[in-house]
């Protein structure tokens, strides 16, 4: 196989969960690390201390655009990088960051908080708080892939990675969404994945329906993400055992 | 003449802060603050109003790698203002998830620090992720201790990061008999790894400890036997979990508490005079960049007793075992021995728990605005969180986290050592930044007001 | 073979060959079977099924209901559950023609219940959201890897629980409670009532009673199962079960092995592949219509489509 991609890492406004989640593939991880990913800068896990030229960047966290340093980051991180991965509720759509209205102690300007993809254009989005291990892992061999793969695999990971790019279109989340893209849509069949995606438990399902308790949702998409009816690649998910094989046998 | 250097942002833990340090001529630290520059997100402030159900929600992603401890200190917090308690499987659950919590985040912590140690009897500094042996095999470990961690966690929790289970009145679901089971195995897996994993974890320490000089960035900097030493004294609520208003004998005294804004206490504006673009990796910052850690920081700077003191492992061991080994080797160390006591006592927890008793308070409140306030011993030290609920709404919410605790230790800790091994210093202390951006002011009669700050 | 009946490596038409099981089941009792054997083998360690008020009574901490209490669930209701042993999966077998939200179970399968291998039932959708969920997961931490037999049953519609209600206690003039059993075969909807009687409903009578979400849906055979089985195809009491993935052909064979079936080749029985085939693509043809439908469903305004 070719040699590894490169791969960044932002941390804006997160709590460090996302890190966590990407260290949380364990064995998974010292794999990517040996064999596809070339980790150039993520400061809570390794010393870089400046944002560098790579191929892929991942960002977590939403931009206080109060804090300079902030905007001048996700810039930083947008020029130097050939693909940019909104990691994470807060770098997609804002997450708790959307309710934050500042007057805190030390920076009570603190205020305003937007989601990466306000500010930059952005590539692929993986939502969810925390985002899972496993997505996270998917998107890298996928990303790898696409740089370093034969023209089969590159045409696989574009058809993997269409609906995480066209999640970008949209920089706000909700549970409403389920009721205003699905139910209103008259796509709804019942599943009760975004139930059991909600990380909060804002979901429960009555006589078959989602309800969202909006006073728990956090903001995070992974409800509609999740949801077989916000979208679904027949082609590429039809294909789930050779593509998680492959993917397990990459891991190997 | 002193001269200023600044190490910005500093690494290997979470969140960006920054070390901007008075050094003389040898390069030892005179004075030295060490400060949060995360955004401020405003938790406490945007918690108002909003359900005591959900607040606790949101105090969680304050920080991704304690959020154990932020979520159940603010449903704790909750349960204390509108006076509601827990089913005894509802604790029980809790602890378990806690204790999981610390498991996979001490573990986190050494492949954080490691690459400032050396691999024993040679001259080769840790690389965590290297494929080569010795220490591919110590990640494997780690990273093996942390799954534990986690998927108890998972279990116990709902969720391995952001816990979906607690709620306010107790848990959302038991454990069933097979989970129990479940997380028993992993629990004892986890204990003769742990054990592996803390003896050379010490071993590697010793080796370090016993240096005279370490390699920072192909600068050989003479180690001293002090360091990170400080005289600050100690706080912990509890050898595992925490405590709470709600408890007859509290642990914590909220009467002894005072904080003291940053304008107060950090170094104001400085030039930055002295730079090494040796230093790992990217070096500091340029010479005479303008730098200002009283108007920059985003933390407060708590003190118990009108002092900063230390929180953490040590603080745990100090309070609850009488360990009173000093500096930045001796709270590593404390670190270590808290792995198999943790799952020692989380094996306990997990034997105790009834899969068939209640999770859920039968009655819970409203609220009627009393001040409630519940700690909770994060793996870097004690969390403190008041609330005040009424009528089922947020009238107040504060989040004392530990490194805002260890923030000002810290700093004192930093004198007297060369300023290349500050970062060393203040990775001692496992910091977790994000969360440590918060308001509280104690007032001169000791009653918590919020409009202080905001002048 | 056609893309209608989706990928499979055999099918055959089959029955359990326990005669208890049999009186539970719906059809050939090829859900519950393979799930009591993979129990028994260890292949799972749970499964996640469609229970009802009855079980809800005796094993409430197996299942997951939506907020109301025991006292307001009605009869045929389907609540998701997980099930440990053959009795619970006897209580849960047979169709019930209304939403029963097995995949919400999917992540606290292997939370709190503590789950390591899985077994899940569902229609066609539901094999859908759980390969999305393996493929995909967004908010489904540790639980693709889970999942270690998924049994899709075949699906023309479902129906929301009122529109269920609506056609027994209205159209059939039926009391809820006291139905046995309802089947979808033959062309019509059929209610067997407990003191014996018998009613069928035309089906052009419950199709306004479908749920909306049914009519965009491209799959008949549950296409994403492991193993996917359904009554058409086979005669009365007999399945038709399509194997269709590693796993699914791992797990019948060794079901076979120990006598779990009696099967017959599906070219011999009547009406055969023939009629699944047809109404397969009968299927998929009317809801791609639909969904052309969609594209231009008000002025210059599409409604949505979910695949992309
Ligand atoms: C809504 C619906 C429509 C169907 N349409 C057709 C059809 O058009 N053609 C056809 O051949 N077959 C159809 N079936 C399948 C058929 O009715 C039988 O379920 C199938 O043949 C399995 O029978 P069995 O004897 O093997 O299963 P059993 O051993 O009786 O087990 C059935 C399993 O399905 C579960 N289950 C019951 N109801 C539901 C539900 N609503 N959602 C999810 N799981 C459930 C039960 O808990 C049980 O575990 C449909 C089923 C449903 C639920
Ligand atoms: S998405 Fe969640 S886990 Fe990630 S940074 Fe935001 S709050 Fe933390
Ligand atoms: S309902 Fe839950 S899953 Fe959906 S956006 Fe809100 S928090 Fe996220
Ligand atoms: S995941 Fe989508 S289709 Fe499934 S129940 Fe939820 S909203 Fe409906
Ligand atoms: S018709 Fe399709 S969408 Fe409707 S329940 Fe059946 S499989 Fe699901």
């Amino acid at each position: 196989m070719a040699d590894k991609i490169t791969v960044g890492y932002t941390h804006l406004s997160g709590c460090t969960g996302c890190t966590v989640a990407l260290a949380d593939n364990y064995g998974g991880l010292l794999t990517l690390l040996d064999k596809y990913v070339d980790l150039k800068y993520i400061p809570t896990l390794a010393d870089a201390r400046h944002i560098q030229k790579v191929d892929v960047s991942f960002v977590e966290g939403s931009v206080c655009i109060n804090d300079k340093l902030a905007v001048e980051e996700i810039k930083e991180t947008r020029e130097k990088s050939a693909i940019v991965v909104a990691l994470g509720g807060c770098a997609c759509y804002g997450n708790i960051t959307r309710f934050t209205r500042g007057g805190q102690q030390n920076q009570p300007q603190h205020e305003s908080y937007l989601p990466i993809g306000d500010l930059i254009k952005v590539d692929v989005f993986i939502p969810g708080c925390a985002p899972t291990p496993e997505l996270i892992r998917n998107v890298a061999v996928m990303a790898y892939l696409l740089l370093k793969g034969t023209k089969e695999q590159k045409d696989l990971a574009t058809a993997f990675l269409t609906p995480l790019m066209k999640l970008t279109a949209k920089n706000e989340a909700c549970g409403c969404d389920l009721i205003v893209d699905v139910i209103n849509q008259g796509l709804c069949m019942g599943c009760g994945s975004c139930a059991a995606s909600c990380p909060v438990r804002a979901i429960t399902m009555e006589y078959g329906k989602p309800n969202v308790e909006r006073d728990l949702c956090i903001k995070c998409g992974a409800c509609s993400a999740q949801c077989p009816r916000g979208f679904f690649n027949t082609d590429v998910i039809s294909q789930y055992e050779a593509i998680n094989e492959a993917i397990m046998a990459a891991l190997q | 003449m002193s001269k200023v250097v600044e190490i910005s942002p500093t690494t290997r833990h979470e969140g960006h802060s920054k070390l901007v340090l008075k050094v003389d001529d040898q390069g030892i630290i005179e004075k030295g603050n060490w400060c949060s520059i995360t955004p401020v997100r405003g938790v406490e402030k945007l918690a108002v109003g909003k359900t005591p159900e959900q607040v606790p929600k949101i105090a969680s992603r304050v920080c991704g790698i304690c959020p154990i401890a932020h979520c159940l200190a603010a449903t704790e917090a909750m349960e204390a203002s509108i006076k509601c308690e827990i089913p005894n499987d509802a604790k029980l659950l809790r602890h378990i998830l806690q204790l999981a919590n610390r498991l996979h985040s001490h573990a986190l912590h050494n492949i954080l620090t490691l690459p400032d140690m050396y691999i024993p009897g040679t001259e080769t500094k840790i690389n965590p992720f290297t494929s080569e042996e010795p220490v591919r095999s110590v990640a494997k470990r780690i990273q093996r201790l942390r799954e534990i961690g986690q998927t108890v966690g998972q279990i116990a929790g709902g969720e391995a990061i952001h816990p979906s289970n607690p709620r306010i009145g107790g848990m959302y679901r038991n454990c069933s008999e097979q989970a129990k089971t479940k997380m028993y195995d992993l629990a004892k897996e986890g204990l003769t790894l742990a054990h592996a994993q803390s003896e050379f974890m010490i071993a590697v320490l010793r080796n370090y400890q016993k240096r005279d000089w370490v390699d920072v960035g192909g600068m050989k900097v003479p180690l001293p036997k002090t360091l990170g030493y400080h005289d600050q004294g100690y706080l912990a609520t509890h050898a595992f979990y925490g405590s709470s208003s709600l408890e007859e004998n509290p642990s914590w005294d909220i009467r002894r508490f005072k904080e003291a804004r940053p304008y107060d206490w950090y170094m104001g504006e400085m030039e930055v005079t002295l730079e090494e673009p040796k230093y790992p990796i990217g070096g500091t910052t340029k010479m005479g960049t303008k730098t200002n850690p009283q108007m920059e920081a985003c933390t407060g700077i708590p003190m118990y007793d009108g002092q900063p003191i230390e929180v953490g492992p040590r603080a745990r061991l100090a309070v609850y075992r009488g360990f009173d080994e000093k500096g930045t080797i001796g709270q590593q160390i404390a670190r270590q021995m808290e792995y198999q006591d943790c799952l020692y006592e989380m094996i306990d927890c997990i034997d105790e728990l009834n899969p068939n008793g209640k999770v859920v308070a039968d009655y819970i409140p409203d609220g009627d605005g009393t001040l409630g306030w519940a700690s909770n011993e994060a793996p870097r030290g004690t969390d403190v969180h008041l609330a005040r609920v009424k009528d089922w709404k947020v009238q107040f919410f504060s989040m004392l986290v530990p490194t805002t605790w260890n923030f000002a230790t810290c700093s004192k800790a930093l004198e007297g050592a060369p300023w290349q091994l500050a970062e060393v210093i203040m990775r001692g202390y496992d910091p977790c930044v994000s969360c440590a951006t918060h308001m509280i002011v104690v007032d001169e009669d000791k009653k918590i007001i919020a409009q202080k700050l905001i002048q | 073979m056609g893309a209608e009946l989706g990928n499979y490596k055999s099918c055959v038409s089959a029955r359990s060959t326990d005669k208890e099981l049999l009186k539970n089941a719906q059809d050939g009792g090829i859900v519950t079977q393979l799930f009591a054997f993979a129990l028994e083998e260890g292949i799972i360690d749970g499964a996640i099924v469609a229970a009802n008020k009855e079980f809800y009574a005796k094993y409430p901490s197996k299942c997951i209901q939506d907020s109301s209490n025991l006292d307001m669930i009605e009869p045929w209701r389907p609540i998701p559950a997980i099930v440990n042993t053959k009795a619970e999966l006897l209580a849960a077998a047979g169709t019930k023609y209304n939403i029963s939200p097995n995949v919400a179970l999917l992540k606290e399968a292997t939370r709190s219940f503590g789950l390591d291998k899985i077994g899940i039932v569902g229609t066609p959708c539901q094999m859908q959201a759980v390969r999305k969920a393996q493929l995909y997961p967004v908010g489904l931490r540790n639980v693709g890897a889970s999942i270690s037999l998924a049994v899709g049953i075949f699906c023309m519609e479902n129906f929301p629980y009122q529109s269920i209600l609506q056609l027994v206690e209205d159209h059939a003039a039926m009391k809820l409670e006291s139905v046995k059993k309802m089947e979808i075969g033959k062309g019509k909807f059929w209610v067997y009532g407990k003191r014996g009687q018998v009613v069928q409903l035309p089906l052009k009578i419950t199709h306004k009673y479908e749920q909306p979400g049914c009519h965009v849906c491209l799959d008949y055979v549950a296409n994403l199962g492991d193993i996917s089985t359904g009554s058409v195809g086979s005669p009365d009491g007999w399945s038709t079960v399509f194997v269709r993935s590693k796993i699914g052909d791992s797990v019948w064979g060794k079901a076979m092995a120990a006598g779990c079936f009696e099967t017959q080749p599906i070219e011999k029985v009547k009406p055969g592949l023939e009629l699944v085939t047809k109404l397969a693509n009968e299927k998929i043809t009317k809801n791609k219509k639909t969904l052309e439908g969609r594209a231009t469903f008000g002025v210059g305004k599409a409604l949505r489509n979910p695949y992309i």
